[in-house]
């Protein structure tokens, strides 16, 4: 038993001692968390960006319209000239330029005859998400401003009436659709007026919510966002969803680490040496393994640790988290065990060992969230125990999961350390005892 | 100290070692001689338990077996490559391997202090091996082999890669190493050591043992007479004879000129005699 220690703290030594291995072990997680969990967090949650606005008509609606984009919470705006904005876009400082044109308005005003306002958005083909995300929140806000106009019912009074002159001057209607429209025109003048005086009785006597005043009736669906609070607390910052990636970098550098560990060994002689030692090769291999459990336990402490002081990432429960760390590290040190078999060189274990830990941790959603992964891609995902481990970590950290679900990720996370450890022990025993 | 009786083993359609029978007496420095192929190394790997004869018996010291992890401690190996970690200094190296086997406390210290200064590397014990020269690896990896006290060491291909004054110091420890009582395995191809060294030789090939005797004596039965050769303008001539001194005289009487050598009988001779190639091949 004293033989398994002394290996393993040989091994911890040693991982500790080489300087590439401490950096993809220790540091580039670290990187990974933060980098993830800055991109994921930046603008609180929501996603802004700032677009050039031209203003070539320069009338009060215009720059009322550019006040309110301005105050929009999902863009911001730098007024621009057009020449600027044009270059600034093309050069790819800017993702895109709205360009208020002549007769915006103008426009503005006449609401049942002449043609909408126009903007013109300028855009850069490679940022096409963003330039659509751009149309729907002018959409948005033009809708409102139409909107707006129908409240007002001076505004609307004043409207039907250059619709009427209009109308008359018009000589390329036909008689009776010009009959028609000026029926029309002169109804809804009607009601304006009466709309008005109604809204000042209503007003004198109640502010009842019942009352509806114009905006209410032209609005083409009323729709109520609610939030539903989660069952379950949700993180309260980005760095719960990056340290669960960022503790899965630092588990794969573990075992990819001491996966190649056991290949220097043979190739180097060292496992000769050993095995001549009065230790079996299950001495051997047991000491191996408890250097990777104890490595992985210990890079995972150390992250949660500065994810905590630094990064006030609390753990929901620090039961459950004990249970996703061990099952994890029983997980990657049986899939460390068994990455050791899969070449009998250095460059060969290496170079496959990093493509499978890569492609478990592609479909895993050690890369990208899993949210963001086509269905089929997620369905996948489950073969892959950084999934698992992930879903473990999450739970404890911040989906708040009772130990009934914490079972299901952490007992396939420990059948597969056993499988795949048992599968690697058979493979070595097979080629070192032949 | 190391009994082999009839043993045997095959990789696939490769018989490494056939029927073997060999008995190296306490105290003694035995050579392996053989060349590359030869099957040496897969006698040393049954000897020291990492592999599995397909038949015949291995008995280490009195009674005790290769298998057995307890019998194994009499046992120290100076690999062919350098078994130590390139990472940990020369005194970790000791410690973690003094541990393996079974040192511990006091006992550890002071064989730890023996063997560097055994190896002349007590003033580098905080060096670490990626910061040796050759020879010092070299040394190192005879320290890690002894640490523990074994009484059989076997000692493979111990000079590969290292320059004349280092195999000297080598030759000089695994003689003092004798001197102490120790029995010493010294697996070769290079005959001149076998003859310097060893008390006693086998020379294998394809697995077997071809002839085991002293040095002395395989050359005597096996290395034929001494030959004098005469070299002139291109052409060559030789005699055996067991008077080449007297063959020299009657040469330089008759006026032969060339170039007159005198080859006496080596273990190459013997070698080259037994199997019907040379050592090299």
């Amino acid at each position: 038993m004293m033989q398994i220690f002394t290996l393993a703290a040989k091994d911890i030594k040693l991982m500790v001692r080489d300087k590439a291995g401490f950096f993809f072990t220790f540091i580039f997680p670290i990187i990974i968390a933060v980098l993830f969990g800055s991109v994921f967090s930046s603008g609180g949650g929501t996603r802004t960006f700032t677009v050039l606005a031209v203003d070539e008509d320069n009338t009060g609606p215009s720059a009322e319209f550019l006040e309110t984009l301005n105050n929009a919470s999902e863009i911001n705006i730098t007024k621009s000239e057009r020449t600027g904005a044009e270059e600034s876009v093309r050069k790819g400082k800017y993702v895109a330029f709205v360009a208020l044109k002549k007769g915006f308005g103008e426009a503005s005003e006449k609401v049942f005859f002449g043609g909408p306002p126009e903007i013109e958005i300028g855009v850069d083909p490679s940022r096409k998400a963003e330039a659509a995300m751009l149309q729907g929140i002018l959409l948005k806000y033009g809708s409102e401003r139409f909107q707006n106009a129908f409240s007002d019912s001076d505004k609307m009074h004043s409207s039907v009436s250059s619709a009427k002159k209009s109308l008359a001057d018009d000589g390329s209607l036909s008689e009776p659709m010009r009959n028609n429209l000026d029926r029309l025109y002169t109804d809804l003048d009607r009601f304006f007026v009466k709309e008005k005086e109604l809204n000042t009785e209503i007003s004198d006597e109640s502010s009842s919510s019942e009352n509806l005043g114009m905006a209410d009736v032209m609005k083409p669906l009323s729709i109520n966002v609610t939030d539903v609070a989660r069952e379950k607390t949700g993180p309260t910052n980005a760095y719960y969803v990056s340290f669960p990636q960022g503790i899965l970098w630092g588990i794969l550098s573990v075992a990819a680490t001491f996966g190649l560990s056991i290949v220097i060994e043979r190739t180097r002689g060292t496992m000769q040496r050993l095995r001549m030692a009065p230790v079996s090769l299950g001495h051997i291999l047991a000491g191996k393994a408890l250097a990777c459990f104890i490595s992985i336990i210990g890079v995972s402490i150390i992250l949660l640790l500065l994810a905590y002081i630094v990064f006030k990432v609390v753990p929901a429960s620090i039961l459950m988290i004990a249970m996703a760390v061990t099952a994890s590290a029983v997980a990657f040190t049986g899939i460390m065990v068994l990455l050791s078999v899969l070449g009998k060189t250095e460059r060969a274990v290496g170079g496959v060992g990093w493509s499978v830990l890569l492609v478990m941790s592609m479909i895993g959603g050690g890369m990208v969230p899993l949210i963001f992964m086509p269905e089929w891609m997620q369905r996948i995902g489950a073969i892959s125990p950084i999934k698992w481990a992930i879903i473990s970590l999450e739970g404890a950290l911040w989906r708040n999961f009772s130990l009934q679900e914490m079972l299901l990720p952490c007992n396939i996370l420990v059948c597969t350390g056993v499988i795949t450890f048992l599968l690697g022990v058979v493979v070595i025993r097979k080629r070192e005892l032949a | 100290m190391l009994k082999l009786l009839d043993v045997s083993k095959s990789f696939g359609e490769i018989k490494a070692v056939c029927n073997l029978s060999l008995e190296i007496k306490p105290g003694e420095i035995f050579g392996l001689l053989g060349p590359n192929g030869a099957g040496k190394t897969t006698t040393v790997n049954m000897s020291v338990g990492l592999l599995k004869p397909d038949s015949g018996s291995i008995i280490i010291g009195e009674n005790g077996s290769p298998a057995s992890a307890k019998d194994r401690l009499q046992i120290g190996v100076a690999t062919q490559a350098l078994a130590i970690y390139e990472d940990l200094s020369a005194e970790e190296n000791l410690i973690f391997f003094g541990k393996m086997n079974g040192v511990r406390g006091a006992k550890l210290k002071e064989r730890v202090d023996w063997a560097l200064d055994f190896v002349s590397l007590d003033n580098r014990r905080k060096g670490k091996p990626d910061e040796f020269s050759g020879g010092m690896k070299r040394r190192l990896n005879l320290a890690c082999s002894i640490l523990h006290d074994p009484d059989l060491i076997f000692m493979d291909e111990p000079t590969v890669g290292v320059d004349p004054q280092t195999r000297n110091t080598i030759f000089e420890k695994i003689k003092v190493l004798n001197n102490k009582g120790k029995t010493i395995i010294y697996i070769t191809h290079y005959m001149e050591e076998a003859e310097q060294l060893c008390d006693r030789v086998a020379v294998i090939d394809n697995g077997r043992v071809h002839a085991l005797d002293t040095v002395d004596s395989l050359i005597k039965s096996h290395g034929g007479k001494p030959v004098v050769s005469i070299r002139s303008n291109g052409d060559s001539e030789s005699f055996e004879t067991d008077d080449p001194l007297g063959k020299l005289a009657e040469l330089k009487q008759a006026n032969v000129n060339g170039r007159i050598s005198i080859d006496y009988p080596n273990l190459e001779r013997v070698f080259l005699n037994l199997t019907g190639r040379k050592l090299r091949d």
